[in-house]
């Protein structure tokens, strides 16, 4: 197998950060955590005979609601051979802690289930770029969700974005999870398309999201 | 007015944090010092909870007043009381959803009458940037010129300002913005830039030197059938709107139709995609034009083409891997550029040929204007790296152009100080 240093610079690499993050905001991120890439430190590239092609990284990461620090982060985006059906293998591990959000988290599921009416909303952000404070828990659990997306869906070829929250219902459940069906609108770089893509979240405190569709 | 309202009330937001029911807006035009004294007056008087969506300027020019339901037998009384006549300009405030909403409406929709009150911090519509073209002009008249270039599909103008001091086809820069129509900061940074050069030019700083010498060539919007798209029908929209034959599908990406590789890889041959190359090189009348003023004029030596987002400053070539031969100079310009764009915010951007930083691309802006000889050519892709992407917030425009202007200003030296 073929071993090489990448420069952060070239796209290779930013497209497996982009897959590395989205997994990563699908593992850790919810409506009280927003992870986005700061910096692409350092890229390495594997091609492992009959397996596929290995990127070892060091990110950079802040939480968009955390913004004073940074958090390192090492991972590792292995692209299967000529397989168009499965997803990347992503094995990511960070350094030091993330800022807890015990509190908004609880705070956000109270306030949803105390809804009288099932909580719809669309745009977000706006054409402007706009998002009402009262939405971005729910703008950072589409990132949950676009994560997940993003991670399922990535080849080298690829470069996901979440554009916009197209749409996003609640739907209110007997069990202890919160439900919201978004529509949600990603931006692929090397195309320029922009898919619409409907995911239905699961979340409450402490258990995180589970993506389903 | 009432339209705009009406389509702000219909963006549907979750909570309702006030209403404006039986709000009234009315007009006032004062005519005597009087009257503009008794107007000014109203601006004092706080336990009214007036919105001054036009405050008052001076003699024959309109005050627009958002008047609160219960403030309305007041502020009419006050105003009858002194004889200042008023008209009602919108009769019912509709109830708007978000009072964010309706600020960003008020504020990019202020008419503003001279580009020293123009809003920079927001968003245009079509008719309000050609208008700012048109108060640049007239105020400038000794520097700042419109051309019409040609028309789009729809049949629209296309304009480039020109700043000039004068002398006879002077070497140039052109630099253009919102050849993608979804990409707004872009649009909106052309507008910034032009107020800047002239700016500038009156204050003897920043680029008056470069104009003692060249000129400077801006096309702000550059696609503007496709803004026009984003701004009523779909924000997302990037191409032209020209017809494919054949197709129900429409439009020709503009950042694939110029006759570099084109046709090759790095484009698609189907309509229906956001690459799609168009039947042939130039057929699109937006990208034509340029093609034709490039040509006629002659001596442009360095070309900027404008986008976002990612934070990239790329160079030739991204229809080929063979590296440009100037390749060498133009990295370390692009490090100079980007060195002096992180230098205000600390915004970073990666920089190098299209084809290694980004993709690779065929039939772009800026390979063919280095195949015609312009040595000079780089593409940005201004804020942001994704977090907001096309929808980049609006108090973002000013510090992503002021950060741009910087970057722009070492290319434009560096064309000045290395003619060829």
């Amino acid at each position: 197998s073929l071993a090489m240093e990448l420069p952060p610079s070239n796209f290779p690499a930013a497209r497996a950060a982009a897959v590395a993050v989205g997994y990563l905001r699908y593992l850790r991120g919810g409506p009280g955590r927003g992870l986005e890439l700061r910096e692409l430190r350092r890229a390495r590239r594997q091609d492992i005979d009959d397996v596929g092609h290995k990127y070892c990284l060091e990110l950079e990461l802040e939480d968009v609601l955390d913004k004073g620090r940074t958090v390192s982060c090492t991972a590792e985006v292995l692209y299967h051979l000529g397989s168009k059906t499965s997803a990347p293998d992503v094995q990511i591990s960070v350094q030091g802690e993330l800022r807890s959000t015990e509190e908004a988290d609880q705070e956000f599921y109270n306030q949803i289930r105390s809804l009288e009416k099932e909580l719809v909303a669309e745009n977000i952000p706006d054409s402007h770029g706009n998002v009402p404070p009262e939405l971005e828990p729910i703008h950072l659990l589409a990132w949950v969700a676009s994560g997940y997306v993003i991670w399922q869906n990535s080849t080298e070829n690829t470069k996901f974005h979440l554009a916009q929250v197209k749409h996003v219902k609640q739907v209110k459940r007997s069990d202890e999870d919160l439900q919201f069906d978004y529509v949600l609108l990603l931006h692929e770089m090397v195309s320029q398309e922009v898919l619409p893509w409907e995911v239905t979240v699961l979340w409450q405190p402490r258990r995180g999201a589970r993506v389903s569709r | 007015m009432r339209l705009l309202l009406l389509l702000a009330a219909l963006v549907a937001v979750a909570t309702c944090t006030e209403t404006f029911v039986g709000h009234q807006v009315l007009r006032v035009t004062p005519q005597s010092d009087e009257e503009l004294q008794k107007v000014q007056e109203l601006q004092d008087l706080e336990h009214l909870q007036l919105d001054f969506w036009l405050a008052p300027r001076g003699l024959g020019l309109p005050v627009d007043i958002r008047v609160p339901f219960p403030s309305l037998q007041a502020v009419k009384a006050h105003l009858e009381a002194s004889g200042v006549s008023y008209s009602i300009m919108i009769e019912d405030v509709q109830a708007l959803l978000d009072v964010e909403q309706m600020e960003m409406l008020r504020s990019s929709r202020r008419l503003s009458l001279n580009t020293d009150t123009f809003n920079y911090e927001a968003y245009h519509t079509i008719d309000e940037i050609y208008s700012f073209m048109d108060m640049l002009v007239a105020e400038n008249p000794n520097l700042v010129s419109k051309l019409e270039i040609g028309r789009s599909t729809e049949n629209r103008p296309l304009y480039v300002l020109k700043f000039s001091t004068g002398g006879t086809n002077r070497p140039a820069i052109w630099i253009d913005t919102g050849i993608h129509s979804r990409e707004w900061v872009t649009q909106a940074s052309g507008v910034w830039f032009a107020k800047k050069i002239v700016q500038d030019h009156a204050n003897n700083e920043g680029v008056a030197s470069i104009l003692e010498t060249m000129d400077i060539f801006l096309e702000i919007v550059t696609n503007p059938d496709g803004f026009v798209f984003t701004h009523t029908k779909n924000r997302m929209w990037r191409k032209t709107r020209s017809k494919n034959s054949g197709s129900i599908c429409v439009g020709v990406d503009p950042n694939r139709n110029w006759d570099a590789g084109f046709g090759d890889a790095g484009a698609s041959g189907n309509p229906c995609t956001e690459t799609y190359h168009g039947p042939y090189p130039n057929s699109e009348p937006e990208v034509k034009s340029i093609v034709d003023f490039v040509k006629s004029h002659g001596n442009i030596k360095a070309f900027v083409s404008i986008h976002s987002y990612s934070q990239l400053l790329l160079y030739p070539y991204g229809y080929t891997e063979t590296p440009a031969p100037d390749e060498q100079e133009l990295h370390e310009l692009s490090a100079k550029a980007v060195a002096a764009l992180t230098s205000l915010y600390g915004t970073k951007y990666k920089y190098g040929s299209i084809i290694t930083t980004i993709y690779r691309a065929s039939g772009s802006t800026v390979d063919w204007t280095y195949n015609q000889g312009i040595k000079y050519s780089f593409t940005f892709e201004l804020r942001d790296t994704g977090r907001y992407g096309f929808l980049l917030p609006a108090k973002q425009i000013v510090p992503t152009a002021e950060e741009t202007w910087l970057a722009l200003k070492v290319i434009m030296e560096h064309a000045r100080d290395h003619p060829y």
